[in-house]
């Protein structure tokens, strides 16, 4: 900390601190009018400048970009200083004599009539006074560039490049919204909102919230979702070895800092959504291909995205980034999804391990967890429709049942691979740990279209931070998130700049879960879109006329019933005794402590087999819960009641139902 | 008997001197997006290695994320 002492005020500063913000902090105000905090300075307008005293010598700085190194005595209003502001004022109002922004500053510093005549005197209330915030503000927050500077002294203005409109431009409208004067206007829009001033308002903010917050908060910008495999393994819920296990010491060698410092090359947003400033698609450029058809080819990969790495790396025990880029890029490429190849492959090196598959029966691939030649063999063969790679190419459901036809299996094989077996509805499992969340373990298993996190990611609601303690509270939180997350997608919006980014005041509203402020801006973004008014509650109805909907078309189709909401017991618990082994403390725990069993001179076999007992009950009872909170039948199944309370008992749906 | 605290209705050994950043090394709660609340009142991020919890106190450190 370095002292300082502004106009006679003194305080303590970190290091780097620009006098305007230790001023501000003082409540000492400094005009400025090129300044934002979200963007450099341009150090265009000097109104700033203030006086500094370092030992015996004085000098004029700019205070915005004045960083504080040493103890410095400060004086925000000598005579100088205001003498200079004046001048300096003067000159813009003789050349912008009706912006307003320089009229309050004259006003304020008392400079009427400028004595000389400016030779381009701008008469344009909303004239542009070069102050650069846009410029630096498109560059900065959006890594667009689009719009410089050209020309000199009085012919200096802001362009896009050629003066001519550039198609590159996404249309974000940072640069109006930053703009003190007026001066940048957006011209089409298009998406033809009712009220687009309204949408922009709310996405200038999410903008801005990403500017000055994310670096410290998710990172997006920097390394996008992949920031998770640390923080995941730090909370023993990145998926190990077929989610046996939730971190492994071999993590640092694929976390976000391998990624960053030596793979992604690209700090561009990535286009996805016009405008996004959030821009957390990653890519890997002039990557080298060690297999496959492109083998020594130099290739740009998109990505990785945290489950990638999660599914790809620790969950096949394959600790090592080249192995994740090359797997990313040949799925892209073969049009493969890598949560779906990765858990599949998964599945197959347990069963390898536990002799349910051998080498003769995978037609050589020796399918240890941590093979990686073997893995990305698996991969190829599934492209070209070859060798066991088309068996695992058919996902756990189909898997479990050739293996059950094909080989000589006991019962307790059979039983075992449905125990491990990480999938639901037929959809393979996301990379998150679920054993020691039972809402999560809803969360997967209560999807409708099957085993994925997209309706409801409550782990830390639920394991870390203990806020959803009762089967009620569970039950709710698995009625509204998984319909407040629906609606992104009938909205046809990305849910990542709901909560991958707070306002920094999140922590203080009621519901931070909820993210509140970012709530109240999906609602006017959809009253500005259509201009119909609805509230956050309607927000959710809307959703869950649809969900409603979803589940009945389910059920007509043979699933959508409480059977088809089973999981398998891996995601719920401890299978097998090193598994249990590995965590003993924790379950050792839970069964004195929340089961009442006694556990002295139990084996761990009797220990395991109880708490699976227990675990088991939970999930019935959490469905049970869940059931009745989203107004469904004990077996899952919507009630006529529930579709006419949403309007939705149109006659198919009846018909449906009747049965 | 060890004085002791409650983190997220947790038990933990209480330390001489325990500021907030000692208890999410502790925790080994490495995840950033927190709101840490002592006995019900909000802590700021910047206070983390100045504010000293008492002895038998309540932590919450409330992790900010519902998305995933
Ligand atoms: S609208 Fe956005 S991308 Fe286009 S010039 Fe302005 S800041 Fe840059
Ligand atoms: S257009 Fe606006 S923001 Fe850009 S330089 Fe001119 S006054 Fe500043
Ligand atoms: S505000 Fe500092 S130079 Fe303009």
């Amino acid at each position: 900390m370095i002292k300082i002492n502004i106009d006679g005020k003194k305080t303590e500063v970190q290091n780097g601190t620009t006098i305007l913000s230790a001023a501000k902090k003082l409540g000492i105000d400094i005009p400025t009018l090129c300044h934002q905090p979200t963007v450099e300075a341009y150090d265009a307008c000097r109104l700033c400048v203030v006086d500094v005293t370092d030992g015996k010598k004085t000098k004029m700085v700019t205070s915005c970009n004045y960083p504080i190194r040493k103890e410095i005595e400060v004086d925000t209003k000598s005579d100088k200083v205001i003498k200079t502001r004046k001048t300096l004022i003067e000159m813009m109002l003789s050349r912008w004599p009706n912006v307003r922004a320089i009229k309050n500053l004259a006003g304020e510093y008392e400079v009427e009539k400028p004595r000389m005549k400016h030779p381009k005197i701008d008469y344009n209330p909303n004239a542009c006074i070069l102050c650069g915030l846009c410029v630096n503000a498109c560059s900065e927050i959006m890594w667009e560039d689009i719009i410089g500077f050209a020309g000199r002294g009085d012919k200096r203005k802001v362009v896009m490049p050629f003066e001519e409109h550039n198609i590159a431009c996404v249309g974000c409208s940072t640069c109006e919204n930053i703009c003190p004067t007026g001066a940048i206007k957006m011209v089409e829009d298009p998406n033809s909102p009712v009220d687009g001033a309204r949408i922009k308002k709310y996405g200038y903010n999410v903008t801005k919230e990403m500017a000055q917050l994310d670096a410290d908060q998710c990172d997006m910008r920097g390394v996008g979702t992949a920031h998770l495999a640390e923080i995941m393994d730090d909370y023993d819920l990145l998926p190990t070895m077929n989610y046996q296990y939730g971190s492994h010491n071999d993590t640092p060698n694929i976390s976000s800092p391998v990624f960053k410092k030596k793979y992604f090359t690209q700090g561009l947003p990535d286009g996805c959504y016009l405008g996004c400033s959030m821009a957390c698609a990653k890519t890997a450029e002039g990557f080298e291909l060690k297999t496959g058809p492109y083998k020594g080819e130099k290739v740009l990969v998109d990505g990785p995205e945290y489950e990638t790495v999660g599914g790809c790396g620790s969950n096949l025990g394959i600790f090592d980034p080249e192995f994740i880029l090359e797997s990313n890029f040949y799925c892209d490429t073969y049009g493969l999804d890598t949560i779906s190849y990765a858990t599949s492959t998964a599945f197959a090196m347990e069963c390898f391990e536990h002799g349910i598959l051998n080498k003769e029966r995978t037609g050589g691939l020796d399918l240890r967890f941590g093979n990686k030649e073997a893995a990305m063999e698996v991969l190829h063969q599934m492209a070209r429709g070859e060798g066991f790679g088309v068996t695992i190419g058919q996902g756990i459901r189909r898997m479990k049942k050739i293996f059950a036809e094909e080989y000589d299996l006991t019962d307790a094989q059979i039983d075992f691979m449905q125990d491990i077996g990480m999938e639901c509805k037929g959809m393979e499992y996301s990379e998150y740990v679920t054993k020691e969340s039972l809402a999560q373990q809803g969360g997967y298993g209560l999807a409708l279209k099957g085993a994925q996190h997209d309706e409801a990611w409550l782990i830390f609601m639920d394991m870390v931070n203990k806020q959803i303690p009762t089967f009620k509270d569970k039950a709710e939180a698995l009625h509204y998130f998984p319909m407040f997350r629906t609606w992104f997608g009938l909205m046809g919006l990305c849910k990542l700049p709901w909560n991958d980014v707070e306002p920094i005041d999140n922590a203080e509203t009621d519901e931070p879960a909820k993210v509140p402020a970012h709530l109240e801006g999906y609602v006017n973004f959809f009253s500005g879109m259509t201009g119909k008014e609805i509230d956050k509650f309607e927000l959710i109805r809307q959703s869950e006329r649809v969900y409603n909907f979803q589940r009945v078309f389910n059920y007509r189709l043979g699933f959508g019933t409480r059977e088809h909401d089973a999981i398998p017991y891996r995601s719920a618990g401890p299978v097998t005794i090193k598994e249990y082994e590995s965590r003993s403390e924790r379950y050792d725990k839970e069964l004195e402590e929340k089961w009442d069993y006694d556990i002295s001179g139990k084996t761990t076999e009797e220990k395991r087999d109880y708490l699976r007992k227990m675990r088991e009950d939970a999930y019935e009872k959490l469905c049970d819960a869940v059931y009745k909170r989203r107004g469904w039948d004990s077996n899952g199944v919507p009630t006529l009641e529930k579709m006419q309370e949403l309007k939705m008992d149109i006659p198919e749906v009846k018909k449906v139902l009747a049965k | 008997m060890k004085k002791k605290i409650t983190v997220n209705k947790q038990e933990i050994d209480w330390e001489e001197n325990m500021t907030i950043t000692r208890i999410l090394e502790v925790m080994n709660y490495t995840f950033k997006m927190l709101v840490v609340k002592v006995d019900g009142k909000l802590i700021k991020k910047q206070d983390y290695d100045r504010f000293v919890v008492s002895a038998h106190a309540d932590v919450k450190v409330i992790h900010l994320i519902s998305g995933g």
